[in-house]
């Protein structure tokens, strides 16, 4: 991708104003996306991404510059720019890079830019036929195809020399369903970190399917009521909460400025005894899942809680500097335009013992957040909102008439503690996750689980 | 890397090829980015990089390719990945490639004078933004986000046609969020500013605003659930305001993906709201063509709550049957053409916010609202956010409210605004520029205890 003896120069030049430490990230990607609606393909792009990302630290410090002219005189005309910030005394370091291969664990069979387009436009139109023809109520579905393949080259002033190749495919479908001028939608995409053989591995027409019956279900659905009541979320995506409610302060961006509600915490209980959570890159072929991070540590299985009590962080190079502790392999980033630091990867709660009907009979009144949709949070106070695709009353012990608009609020540490029964039916759903090095792919799970109470914003008094 | 070189070589090697019409976009980025904590340099960013997208109608269909890699070696590529994707086409709508527009209005976004301001002044703003905050009050715990960024853009659109425009333009922002503490509440508030004029970067009125604002939402609590009036100050109101703005989208509308179809001359908002589209708004950030090489142009959408016109590119115009509006959107060379606002804001009306506030005997003013990538619905208008406000009693602030939703319907709000502020205010720039007044609704449900 970009010839080691070029790569020494350039790190020789970022280090020759006194940094300490300094990395090049080479990225060459190629995209395609595919665009259908009602049933046609609107439009497809496809293209190159390529570009080269020069970090060095100094001290706590860092300095990040990219660019995609990958000549040699440019990209040293670049990391002398980026020196010029450090402006200190040159120390006496010596570059030897050694080539190391990598692990590869997971291995892909179809390759996306060996397979026809037709092909990928002939799995669209599977979907768009499952979705539309579920129920006349479905008067519009979209489906977009997206796949990549991804080769990086990390190396740094350490000795570092890696590569690695990430291939992944997603096939997100909307379906909307309308009624006496009223418009609902329900929302399906899967994806995984894999060849086009992901389609193999999985029916498309069930998720397409099941984006109509949530749309359907939700346009029939009157509004959710308001207030603070018992909240029984399904697996899957249902993750998402732990994510937000709690993942985003146990990365060390948040940790090291002391800005997170979970910094210095480590051996405290922070949730309740049936919470165990964990941040696994190894899950074979998983969204979320990468040999090596980006800054070319090697991914690993990280219990993040356990029984309750908080056991680590998820920790990138520099902010293990700022911390005194070790990268934990979660150094991501969207592309080389962006400077990496502590990301999730695959996060999930542990199965616990409960059963789904256990908790469903359990629960006297409340809400059954069957499928849920994106959140945000702010890690400082841990405040989290997250809004809810498919959901139900609980009356007596059983799963009433479907509610929507209900949006999910609380705070992290609050929601944790108020977590009574785990189920034991983990599954994990698939996301874009959005912070300061950019969209990267991630997975959420768990089995369903019991908040005991939680503040529901729906639009009806009960 | 001479352009005007590969666009020669992709056009002849295109046309021999069996294009018929062809197209090339190209974007050129420098940037900087900047963020201190506790007094050090946090982030130092520099970027110079872009890319290029061609396309070309081949066999009668539109395909699309683009390209990090600008060299000779990319034209082969970037030719043969159009004509695949144009192969999978069976939309039957017709796409152009664009000949000019008669007339292109200047517009002049391009401040030189924020160039020739040195790093250092620009890393002394940002270290005195953060000292400022910290000490204005002994209950400001830190700055976790004290950032500055600036953007240089430089974009060429050439095609077969004889369509030759490029632009530049430049743009710099300044984002603050400071932590207070008391006991173990803990609150936080974040203020910004955008302009490409770096003399309006006053590093105390932003971190006085932010400050000020953490500390009015110490000992912030809920409040019951129930209907109340509520004000949406003006950038909050801007953020729902383009959160929903694909409702004006002609392409959704077309495709029945907006509940607004069929609504043209209708009165869909209370006859107090004026909604336009305003390429030349004199602090706003559009260019004089778009992402077609249309000139753009002002229009009302909504004129005294009645729609006026949806938001158009050639392709939803011509199956509209209108012309188009001047609003494609490329964001990046990396998209196909979809549509988008330029610069997009209600009118101001009268009164000042406080003003507003008088009129409310118990209600709500909500500054801050949470979720909007997911808690709402663009398609029936529906949305629930998290939010931040304060309990306003016999029209003066009482006391602040945190752990609620608001939940509504958009379309419902447009047709039960009661009061509009003189206030105009911008949200952060991204497909496109929006603002709004402050606004009074007749009533939102809250979520509360």
């Amino acid at each position: 991708m970009l010839k080691q003896s070029i790569i020494e120069d350039v790190l020789y030049s970022a280090l020759s104003t006194g940094g300490d430490f300094a990395e090049v990230f080479v990225e060459d990607k190629f995209n395609t996306a595919l665009n259908m609606v009602g049933g046609k393909i609107e439009n497809g792009i496809s293209g190159r991404d390529y570009g080269v990302g020069i970090r060095i630290f100094y001290g706590t410090n860092s300095i990040y510059a990219y660019t995609n002219d990958s000549s040699k005189e440019n990209l040293i005309k670049v990391a002398k720019k980026a020196a010029m910030v450090v402006g200190a005394i040159k120390k006496d370091i010596t570059i030897n890079l050694m080539k190391d291969s990598i692990n590869n664990i997971h291995f892909i069979q179809q390759y996306p830019l060996d397979i026809q387009k037709s092909k990928k436009v002939e799995l669209m139109k599977k979907a768009y036929y499952s979705a539309k023809n579920y129920d006349n109520i479905i008067s519009q579905v979209r489906v977009r195809y997206m796949d990549e393949d991804q080769r990086v080259l990390i190396a740094n002033s350490e000795g570092l020399f890696v590569q690695d190749r990430r291939v992944r495919t997603r096939t997100a479908i909307n379906a909307v369903a309308s009624r006496k001028g009223e418009m609902q939608s329900g929302h399906c995409a899967p994806g995984a970190h894999m060849g086009f053989e992901f389609y193999e591995k999985i029916n498309i027409e069930d998720y397409a399917k099941e984006a109509a019956r949530i749309a359907k279900t939700m346009v029939n659905a009157s509004y959710c009521p308001s207030g603070k009541m018992p909240v029984v979320i399904d697996n899957g995506f249902g993750g998402v909460i732990f994510h937000e409610a709690c993942g985003h302060g146990l990365e060390a961006t948040s940790v090291a400025k002391g800005t997170s509600v979970f910094a210095g915490k480590i051996g405290q209980k922070i949730a309740s005894d049936v919470v165990t959570a964990i941040d696994d890159g190894t899950i074979l072929n998983a969204w979320g899942s990468q040999n090596i991070d980006d800054e070319g540590t090697k991914m690993r299985k990280n219990v993040l809680i356990e029984n309750g009590i908080l056991k680590g962080y998820m920790i990138d190079q520099l902010n293990g500097i700022k911390m005194g502790m070790k990268s934990t392999g979660s150094g991501r980033r969207q592309s080389y335009k962006y400077a990496p630091t502590s990301r999730m990867t695959n996060t999930y709660i542990q199965n616990g013992k409960s059963t789904f009907k256990e908790i469903i009979q359990g629960t006297e009144y409340g809400l059954y957040a069957k499928k849920m949709g994106g959140g945000s949070v702010n890690p400082a106070t841990g405040d989290f909102n997250f809004a809810v695709m498919e959901g139900y009353m609980i009356r007596n012990g059983k799963i009433c008439e479907p509610v929507r608009g209900a949006t999910l609020i609380g705070s992290g540490s609050e929601t944790l503690n108020k977590i009574d029964m785990v189920g034991n039916n983990l599954a994990y759903g698939q996301g874009m996750c959005g912070s300061s090095s950019g969209s990267i792919p991630v997975n959420v799970g768990q089995p369903v689980i019991r908040v005991e109470a939680m503040t529901v914003g729906g639009r009806k008094e009960e | 890397m001479d352009y005007r070189k590969i666009i020669d070589l992709l056009f002849h090697k295109g046309q021999v090829i069996g294009f018929k019409d062809m197209e090339v976009f190209i974007q050129r980025d420098k940037s900087l980015n900047l963020k201190v904590f506790k007094k050090e340099i946090d982030n130092f960013s520099i970027s110079d990089e872009g890319g290029l997208s061609f396309r070309g109608i081949y066999k009668g269909k539109m395909g699309y390719s683009y390209t990090e890699k600008i060299d000779m070696d990319s034209v082969d590529l970037l030719i043969n990945e159009a004509i695949e994707n144009s192969k999978v086409i069976d939309s039957e709508d017709e796409e152009y490639i664009f000949e000019g527009s008669k007339e292109y209005k200047t517009i002049n976004n391009f401040n030189e004078d924020l160039e020739k301001i040195e790093v250092e002044d620009k890393i002394d703003f940002l270290k005195n933004l953060e000292k400022y905050a910290l000490e204005l009050d002994s209950r400001v715990d830190a700055v976790n986000y004290c950032s500055y960024g600036q953007e240089e853009t430089y974009s060429l659109l050439v095609n077969t046609k004889g369509l030759d425009l490029e632009n530049k333009s430049n743009i710099a922002y300044s984002y603050i969020s400071v932590v207070v503490k008391e006991n173990e509440d803990i609150k936080t508030s974040y203020k910004y500013i955008v302009s490409n004029d770096f003399s309006e970067f006053d590093y105390k009125k932003l971190s006085k605003e932010a400050v000020n604002e953490a500390l009015s939402l110490l000992e912030a609590k809920s409040i019951k659930s129930n209907e109340y009036p509520v004000v949406i100050r003006n950038s909050t109101f801007a953020n729902i305001l383009k959160a929903f703005s694909p409702i004006f989208n002609g392409e959704n509308v077309e495709k029945g993906l907006s509940l607004l179809k069929d609504k043209i001359n209708k009165k869909i908002a209370d006859m107090k709201i004026t909604i336009v589209d305003d390429p030349f708004y004199k602090d706003g950030i559009a260019t004089s063509f778009d992402g077609e090489g249309v000139a753009t142009k002002y229009k009302k959408i909504i004129e005294n709550g009645v729609l006026k016109t949806y938001l158009h590119n050639l392709k939803s115009a011509k199956k509209a049957k209108v012309m188009s509006t001047g609003n494609a959107y490329k964001g990046s060379y990396k998209g196909t053409v979809s549509i988008a606002p330029t610069n997009m804001y209600i009118e101001n009306g009268d009164k000042s916010l406080d003003e507003i506030l008088k009129t409310m005997d118990k209600g709500l003013m909500i500054i801050d609202v949470q979720g909007l990538h997911s808690g709402l619905n663009t398609v029936s208008g529906d949305f629930s956010l998290a939010a931040k406000a304060y309990l306003i009693e016999k029209g003066k602030i009482k006391r602040p409210i945190n752990g609620i939703t608001i939940s509504g319907n958009f379309f419902e709000v447009l047709k039960n605004i009661e009061e509009i502020g003189n206030d105009l205010s911008f949200a952060m720039p991204s497909m496109g520029y929006v603002g709004s007044p402050s606004i009074k609704v007749k009533r939102l449900s809250i979520a509360g205890e």
